[in-house]
């Protein structure tokens, strides 16, 4: 019952890898829709939403990922809510990922060319026009390499979940490093698991960035 | 980042984290449990030959046992929870579980925050290491590091009683705890004696012999303050287990010991 | 426990009354009671756990830099075989998570005979990540030196070293110093997840607080809080190093 064959222990990290990964994609997705939310508020002209944002961005990108997850999984039940780990690991990584690409893309607006706002003032359009038509595009093109890019730390990130007692892959590792008593083999595998996650990332969004400097 | 903003942002926390407050629904517990028919048990998964994981990644172990012993006599299933040393009073008081069955020794300290039911098990906690440190007593200890799981009740003996020149690692969870003395980390560990013979059963790297026994501190079942309905259920389950014999048959699987008369 | 608390009053209707005397900051809300009169009992550890982390970013910090600047160098020019190996070094180490490489450092390099106390790993693991990351931004500092300054500087007989220094690396660096700076507080706020190997930083001191007075909220608030000014202080310290280092300090 004890006894871990290799193939136990790679078949039960990539379960914990599969959980890593599907983590990760709902993190990054519902992240995602947040950061645009926050970058809406961060860069339209209304003052308190503008402030808010700011806040925001701040408080998580000043905060460990670790003392947030922390402070959700424990601090809302106090709070007459029941947040079970994945709840907790979910909700966090996504506010965690919406601070940082909502400041990762405001950088990519505030590169468009002020003439180009000049230009669409020009043309008589609206906030929301000049937004939608001109400067959105263009942040657009130069946000996806710095966005992928952002994938390989949301992945990452990840293994900090283990903390809270969500078995991904992380979790899955010190489980089986504690019951098989080799920890260098398993500890290796897991980083082997991320690698294998991340590097293709890594890769493109250079790849990405280089084509994007070529272009211009 | 200026610091004006550093405390405009401390405030709006402080507001959100004071403006949001609902009422906690502070319900019966024991009415819950049997209203939904589930019972939510907190139990260690890296402590042997309390609770521990299998190839499946299933928890096992006495602390199992005697959790499905008690989800068994209330007619409800049982949902494991698996939690660390360090973090099973927090899953209590925040309602994340509704029984810590997780070896926990009972202290003044955790009786302010939680109330315990009877023993159900045996645990004596001592100090272990190698044969060939010489450490027999506890004023021996100076100058030796010590591999322990903080929040435990070895963590709290320890550091009241040993020398102030003893080096007490502390880590997270058992897991650490142990990876930590058999990687060579620390050159002592404070763990359980039952604890320290299931190691010595899976691992060959390096043995834990007995140096010496800092307390007896019995296993309790522990359960959120006030909780007086379900504690009382407990202690009935508890009693019965003992007399009929079925927690001597647990002892027997995972100690290999009688369970012993006095409890 | 005192008996008298002081209420802290956000909405009238959800807070109990209760007796006003006392100065500790205690306030009931509905069922939960917030309890900070711990603070002052564990100042002391908290003061060496702020100290301790800010000990981890200072090493991490300025050796993690400076391997950042030795392999940005190797990448650049090149250098055989280092330019390889540091390219293989910064892949491995940004792509995977920094609580992987603490436990294989810690709990897996002894079982090759390397045993390290939990804050030597943790500094390891710090210095090899920021030198990763650091390496992969200097680098792109310095593939923004204009060609013309380095021949013009070819041009007055400058050595190999003297252009490296003062043409290429310095402007790198000025360039490249906020993401640097962003960097260092990154890392700084991953430190926290040393405390699994009982490195006895900002987060342990948390997590050991927490097992004895077991307040879990409490606790891990007043630490985000201190965190986020440590952060604050860091940010500020880097943009000082940074401008009495490399833009104010005078040309030899």
């Amino acid at each position: 019952m004890m006894s871990f064959s290799l193939w136990d222990i790679v078949r039960n990290l990539l379960v914990g890898g599969a959980l890593t990964l599907l983590l990760s994609l709902a993190a990054f997705v519902l992240g995602g829709a947040t950061g645009l939310a926050v970058l809406l508020a961060r860069i339209g002209r209304r003052r308190a939403p503008r402030a808010l944002a700011r806040m925001y961005i701040e408080l998580f990108q000043g905060t460990p990922l670790l003392l947030q997850l922390f402070t959700l999984f424990f601090g809302l039940s106090l709070f007459g809510l029941d947040v079970p780990a994945w709840l907790a690991a979910g909700l966090g990584l996504t506010l965690f990922t919406s601070a940082f690409l909502a400041e990762i893309w405001r950088g990519c607006v505030e590169a468009v060319p002020r003439g180009q706002w000049e230009a669409s003032a020009c043309l008589a359009l609206t906030y929301r026009e000049q937004m939608r038509h001109v400067i959105l595009p263009q942040a657009m093109r130069l946000a996806v390499a710095p966005t992928v890019g952002f994938a390989v730390q949301v992945v990452k990130s990840t293994a900090v979940t283990s903390i809270i007692g969500f078995t991904e892959l992380t979790k899955t590792g010190s489980m089986i490093a504690n019951a098989t008593y080799q920890p260098f083999l398993v500890y290796s595998l897991v980083a082997l698991g991320y690698f294998v996650l991340c590097y293709p990332l890594s890769h493109y969004a250079k790849s990405l960035e280089r084509r994007l400097h070529a272009a211009r | 980042m200026s610091s004006k903003c550093f405390f405009r942002t401390l405030a709006l926390v402080g507001a959100v984290a004071l403006g949001s407050l609902a009422p906690v629904a502070k319900a019966d517990v024991l009415d819950n449990i049997v209203k939904s028919g589930t019972i939510k048990v907190a139990v260690p998964q890296d402590f042997p030959p309390f609770g521990t994981v299998g190839s499946d990644m299933k928890p096992s172990g006495y602390d199992i046992d005697v959790a499905n012993l008690i989800g068994k006599e209330l007619g409800s299933k049982v949902e494991l929870v698996p939690v660390s040393s360090g973090n099973r009073v927090p899953f209590l008081t925040t309602g994340k579980v509704d029984l810590v069955i997780s070896s926990m020794g009972k202290n003044a300290e955790r009786e302010k925050v939680i109330d315990f039911s009877i023993a159900y098990a045996p645990f004596f906690n001592g100090v272990f290491g190698p044969d060939d440190i010489k450490v027999a007593k506890v004023e021996e200890l100076a100058g030796k590091t010590i591999s322990v799981t903080r929040g435990s009740v070895e963590d709290l003996e320890l550091s009241r009683i040993a020398p102030s020149d003893a080096v007490i690692k502390r880590f997270e969870d058992n897991n650490a705890t142990i990876t930590a003395y058999l990687s060579g980390q620390t050159q002592l560990i404070a763990t359980g004696n039952v604890v320290a013979a299931s190691v010595n059963e899976r691992s060959k790297l390096r043995r834990l012999s007995t140096k010496f026994l800092v307390k007896n501190s019995p296993c309790y079942v522990g359960l959120a303050k006030g909780e007086t309905a379900l504690q009382a259920r407990v202690n009935e389950i508890i009693a019965k287990a003992r007399k009929n014999g079925a927690l001597n048959e647990i002892s027997q699987r995972w100690l290999h010991a009688q369970l012993p008369a006095d409890l | 426990m005192p008996s008298c608390r002081q209420t802290f009053d956000p909405r009238a209707a959800l807070v109990r009354p209760a007796c006003a005397a006392g100065r500790r900051a205690r306030f009931v809300v509905m069922a939960y009671q917030f309890d900070f009169t711990f603070v002052p009992d564990y100042a002391g550890m908290l003061a060496q756990g702020v100290v301790y982390t800010l000990g981890l970013t200072v090493v991490g910090g300025t050796l993690g830099i400076l391997i950042g600047i030795g392999g940005a160098l190797s990448r650049t020019w090149d250098t055989r075989p280092f330019g390889e190996l540091f390219r293989y070094y910064v892949e491995l180490f940004r792509n995977t998570p920094f609580l992987v490489q603490l436990f294989l450092i810690f709990f897996g390099l002894p079982s090759l005979g390397i045993k390290l106390a939990g804050w030597q790993a943790a500094i390891l693991a710090m210095v090899l990540n920021l030198g990763a990351y650091s390496t992969e931004i200097i680098r792109a500092g310095l593939q923004a030196t204009p060609r013309g300054q380095i021949e013009a500087a070819d041009s007055l007989a400058l050595t190999r070293w003297q252009i490296f220094l003062h043409v290429m690396l310095r402007p790198a660096l000025r360039k490249v110093w906020p993401a640097l700076s962003s960097q260092v507080v990154i890392t700084m706020l991953g430190s926290s997840v040393c405390s699994q190997i009982a490195a006895e930083e900002l987060t342990f001191v948390a997590n050991f607080i927490q097992s004895r007075n077991f307040r879990a909220f409490e606790t891990y608030f007043l630490t985000t809080a201190l965190y986020f000014a440590l952060a604050l202080l860091v940010r500020q310290a880097m943009h000082l190093v940074g401008r009495y280092l490399i833009v104010r300090r005078p040309s030899p």
